[in-house]
């Protein structure tokens, strides 16, 4: 019997909120290597952001001990993934490091949209499913309905699906049984040329670069030189070990297990996720499949706000981005807002993100812009540019057409709110693919949708609409051409650059009104009057007026209530530093970020 | 930093509260106010005690009570205290105060409560309420402000008053019967529903009734009033800002041709020549006449104004006494019943309280809700932007002088430094950051800028926390 069989390489798939996080946990605790008191430190004491929205963000992977009642003990390694669509590609890779998937499912929820997206990137790894039902201490439980689903939805057998309660324990010991009977051990050859996936790293002040990895064949130690496949770099490793979570050093890693490698390696970039470890002196003959170059989708500039450093704000996006091979940023240059930088992030939540841990972690001030996506520009000689930032959008006449990136979206419903949600997709653009409802009562709309319309506050029109029931899940689809321009912005008949935006030109009157009635409520009266334009080059298309005359004075001193006054004149003071001054009009930082939500759903 | 001191005097209690009043103000009964009476004069003896105790260390000379020059009774409505009652407080005041010769004693006195708490129903009100307001002359007082609001009986009962406008023009005839040469008379426009022209009505009528003075304010909606909560459900809509602004300013106008001087935002006093002053309307305007002071100005708000020391008594008083600004407790209960601070005063250091070291400015004996021991920067601050309410605005010569006079060791250190500077750069430099600012509010016709000092145009008025919070 090989070692081999005693290993259990899994992930844990869920949709967002259906106790994903809550299971590890509990898993950790019932069979970790650390005592309780340390795995709380460790495990839990990781990013507020996370914590706070209830996802996971970064990976976690952890090496579980677990005596089974057939008498052996595995070795269990639970790969966490992210939780959001956003992270897709770490979700594939993930995978792709495991052997079988728990499934978890909400038994009050039944299936939701990235129950089913996770399970589809689990098969299209061969991995083996185990479903189990969570969150059956509460009385809203309905397993049997949620079994139905699996069966109906999924396509899986759930007859004997554990059901469990992460959050109070009951059943773990029993899914940990079935775990061991239907997750394969890994398959492997110990004494072949060394493959290894690198499924997550992170930087640590101390080691470098932590690289995760799961070994395929061969083996690795201290000293040995290890190369990028795909990168083509290579390094002398300093250290090897399990993840316990914390780092436990070992003498090497073999076929079929799962650890980590340090070797003294700078940033996150330089190992990047999905790339393949060999031995440089003794390279396999071909890398693992599904390498990818994480994918900018969104991007944004970042500001710093009225008051903070340039300089400060540069220092954190490079300590961030150590961490974060899918984060970049380019120096920027914005006529109304000064230098700053030009941000890329995998999607929407990787943009709230980081721009929270610039507030949050560093105690920055930053203005963040309109995020906006990449347009694929077609000149007429023939070029093609990436255009990020709507102010670079080159001169209509040299343009021969516009692409914008389309994405397919999955929206998962229950079928009373289809009608609401296809007039929400109606106004975005959205072409439906197809629908199909998936058991009597639920519904999954498959569209196609371009990209731009999905990211500014898609997700929260369509939660609002079907009072939080409806679920999305998107990934990339195409470019496709689309009749587009740059709508700009202009104050006082200044135009402010960083207010500019691409939008279909058929949109374009409709959503320039709706700039300009935004911002008049969101820019205070001045002393004279602020006209707010929206123009389509030369071409003004709406028009707002901030009117002047704003009445600000305080007719009384209560009894010479002098304290009282002050206060006011101080907080108007504090306000008005978190303004930006252009040319003789002050406009709330705010203006930036909030003007393109627009509310569609009145 | 003045040595003129004042005395507020706050009397909490109302017939009714009006439907915009956010003030300290309620109900009350005889048994109420005659504890809050106690209460406020053990209030006035002990901070009459303490300041004499302070003076006396400053220099030992003798015991002389501590010198006032304005007492104010204001609220709430001091006229629904019984006659009595107040006596027995302005006694209290003589006894604890040396009272200037020429002083300035108010009294808040709302039209239709002067006829309440009548002695004998059987007597006629207007002989009652005459026979109140000689009283009230008897005890000393020798201005009296009138909370009018308007002239128009609808808008009266609207607003929640409990008056109708034959009361006023009654009470003002009574007044002067009684041989009050000194009357104020309070006006609110931009009431919901109102017009201009409504207001400038009521203006109008006002001034025909030959004040003395006029208050005249814009109606500002306050939270936890009824009328806040009328517009948020929006039962009644505010008058929207530019037809507040210019019914304010016909206002203004109306006055000056009525020969009054606006001599600060919202209070106007008749000049004796009868040639109206105003705010300059732009740039240079007014330069000689800005010296030109109505003797009818209050002089008890006027110290607000100009941060002289004054002492606030009262549920909810607030004062301004050697560098500290407090506010009294706004708990009736508290306010009546504690006594710590009259022990402490008894027995510990006269301004610190020896348990916890809290600095108290002298006199009160009342826990304080607030205070606050003003910094160099506190002082010039509020110099400024009191002193813009002001139509002769602030000279540097006062705002640096409010600046050096701070006790703590920041002003002190300061003025050592640089004394062949002048106030106006003196000033500029404390200011260095509003002076771009200013000088845009300046070009704008906003403000005025001179060798001598800033002063509000009457236009800059409408903004004018924008300009003041330049200095904050």
């Amino acid at each position: 019997m090989s070692y081999l069989d005693n290993i259990r390489n899994f992930s844990i798939i869920a949709h967002i909120d259906h106790g994903k996080s809550t299971l590890a946990d509990r898993l950790i605790e019932k069979t970790g290597l650390v005592d309780k008191r340390d795995m709380k430190e460790q495990y839990l004491d990781n990013m507020d952001i996370e914590r706070e929205r209830g996802i996971t963000i970064k990976l976690q992977t952890t090496r579980l001990e677990y005596k089974a009642k057939d008498g052996q003990t595995y070795i269990l390694n639970l790969i966490d993934t992210p939780g959001h669509v956003d992270f897709n590609y770490e979700v594939s890779r993930s995978l792709a490091a495991c052997d079988g998937a728990v499934l978890v499912v909400d038994a009050t929820q039944g299936v939701e949209a990235q129950t089913l997206g996770n399970v589809y990137l689990a098969l299209d790894e061969d991995l083996e499913i185990l479903p189990v039902l969570n969150k059956m201490d509460l009385d809203s439980a309905r397993p049997d309905d949620a079994r139905a689903e699996i069966e109906d939805i999924i396509g899986l057998d759930a007859s004997e699906a554990p059901e469990i309660s992460a959050k109070t324990g009951m059943g773990i010991d029993e899914m940990l049984e079935k775990l061991v009977e239907v997750i394969p051990p890994p398959q492997g050859d110990p004494d072949g040329r060394l493959k290894a996936l690198i499924f997550d790293s992170y930087y640590d002040s101390y080691k470098g670069v932590i690289i995760y990895t799961r070994v395929f064949d061969g083996r690795v130690k201290k000293g040995d030189i290890i190369k990028m496949m795909n990168t083509g770099k290579q390094y002398e490793v300093t250290e090897v070990g399990y993840c316990i979570p914390r780092t436990l050093p070992a003498d090497e890693l073999k076929a079929g297990e799962v650890g980590y490698i340090c070797g003294s390696i700078k940033q996150v970039a330089d190992a990047r996720v999905g790339d393949t470890i060999t031995l440089a002196e003794a390279p396999t003959d071909a890398p693992l499949k599904g390498y990818k170059k994480a994918q900018s989708m969104v991007y944004c500039g970042i500001f710093p706000a009225e008051g903070e450093k340039y300089e400060n704000v540069k220092d954190a996006l490079e300590k961030l981005q150590v961490n974060d091979a899918a984060f970049n940023f380019e120096p920027e240059n914005s006529a109304a807002l000064g230098y700053g930088f030009r941000c890329g992030f995998l999607g929407l939540l990787h943009m709230d993100v980081i721009t929270e841990r610039l507030a949050r972690d560093f105690d920055l001030d930053v203005i963040t812009t309109l995020p906006s996506v990449v347009y694929k520009v077609i000149m007429k000689d023939g070029t093609v540019l990436d255009i990020q930032n709507p102010s670079n959008l080159p001169n209509p006449v040299d343009i021969a057409h516009i692409e914008e990136p389309i994405v397919k979206a999955d929206i998962m419903t229950p079928n009373e709110y289809v009608g609401s949600i296809m007039s929400l997709c109606q106004n975005r653009r959205g072409n439906m693919v197809h629908m199909e409802y998936l058991t009597k009562t639920r519904v999954q709309l498959h569209y196609e949708m371009p990209l731009n319309e999905v990211i500014y506050d898609f997700f929260d029109a369509l939660k609002s609409r079907t009072r939080g029931y409806a679920s999305l899940d998107y990934e990339f689809l195409r470019y496709q051409p689309a009749k587009l321009v740059k709508l700009d912005i202009l104050l006082n008949r200044e135009l402010i650059d960083a207010l500019s935006t691409i939008v279909p030109e058929e949109e374009a009157m409709a959503k320039g009104r709706g700039i300009c009635e935004k911002l008049k409520d969101i820019i205070p009266r001045h002393q004279f009057e602020v006209p707010i334009q929206a123009a389509i080059g030369q071409k003004i298309i709406a028009r707002e007026t901030v009117r002047a005359y704003r009445k600000d004075v305080l007719a009384k001193c209560y009894g010479g209530d002098v304290s009282r006054k002050k206060k006011l004149l101080e907080k108007q003071k504090a306000g008005k530093k978190r303004m930006r001054q252009f040319g003789t009009v002050t406009v709330p930082q705010e203006a930036f970020t909030e003007v393109l939500k627009l509310d569609d759903g009145k | 930093m003045n040595n003129r001191t004042g005395l507020y005097i706050h009397i909490p209690f109302c017939v009714r509260k009006c439907n915009y009043c956010a003030f300290l103000s309620f109900a009350s009964d005889y048994e109420t106010r005659a504890a809050y009476t106690e209460a406020l004069c053990r209030e006035i003896r002990t901070a009459g005690e303490s300041m004499r105790e302070s003076k006396k260390t400053a220099d030992d000379s003798m015991e002389l009570k501590p010198g006032i020059e304005t007492v104010y009774f204001g609220g709430g409505t001091p006229s629904v205290m019984e006659t009595e009652l107040l006596a027995k407080v302005m006694e209290t005041v003589r006894d604890s105060f040396e009272l200037a010769a020429d002083a300035e004693i108010t009294i808040e006195a709302n039209p239709g409560t002067l006829g309440t708490n009548a002695p004998a129903a059987d007597l006629s009100d207007e002989y009652v309420i005459l026979e109140k307001l000689k009283a009230y002359r008897k005890m000393g007082f020798n201005r009296l402000s009138m909370g009018v609001q308007s002239m128009n009986d609808e808008r009266l009962r609207f607003l929640g008053r409990i008056h109708t406008a034959a009361d006023v023009i009654r009470d003002v005839r009574l007044a002067r019967e009684a041989g009050f040469d000194n009357i104020n008379l309070d006006l609110i426009f931009s009431v919901p529903g109102e017009t201009g022209a409504d207001a400038l009505r009521d203006a109008e009528e006002i001034i025909a009734l030959g004040p003395e003075h006029i208050s005249c304010y814009s109606l500002q909606l306050e939270e936890n009033t009824p009328f806040y909560r009328m517009a948020e459900s929006g039962e009644i809509r505010e008058v929207p800002d530019e037809e507040d602004r210019d019914t304010y300013h016909r206002i203004c106008a109306l006055l000056r041709d009525a020969g009054y001087e606006h001599y600060e935002i919202s209070n106007f006093a008749k000049m004796p020549d009868g040639r109206g002053r105003g705010f300059a309307y732009s740039y240079g305007d007014g330069e000689k006449s800005v010296n030109d002071r109505s003797p009818f100005r209050s002089r008890h708000n006027s110290m607000y104004w100009d941060m002289s020391d004054y002492i606030g008594a009262g549920l909810g008083a607030s004062g301004f006494v050697n560098g500290v600004r407090y506010r009294n407790t706004a708990d009736m209960d508290e306010y009546l019943n504690d006594r710590t601070g009259a022990e402490r005063h008894k027995t510990a250091d006269a301004g610190i309280d020896a348990d916890t070291g809290t600095k108290y400015p002298s006199p009160y004996w009342p826990r304080a809700d607030e205070s606050h021991t003003n910094s160099a920067f506190d002082n010039i601050s509020e110099a400024v932007f009191t002193g813009l309410r002001r139509r002769e605005g602030i000279t540097y010569s006062e705002a640096v002088s409010a600046y050096e006079s701070c006790s703590s060791t920041e002003g002190r250190e300061q003025s050592n430094s640089n004394r062949e500077q002048s106030n106006k750069e003196r000033f500029w430099e404390i200011y260095q950051d509003a002076l771009r600012e200013a000088q845009d509010y300046a070009e704008g016709g906003l403000l005025v800028i001179n060798e001598q000092g800033l002063r509000l145009t009457e236009r800059g008025i409408d903004i004018s926390n924008g300009i003041m919070s330049l200095f904050v």
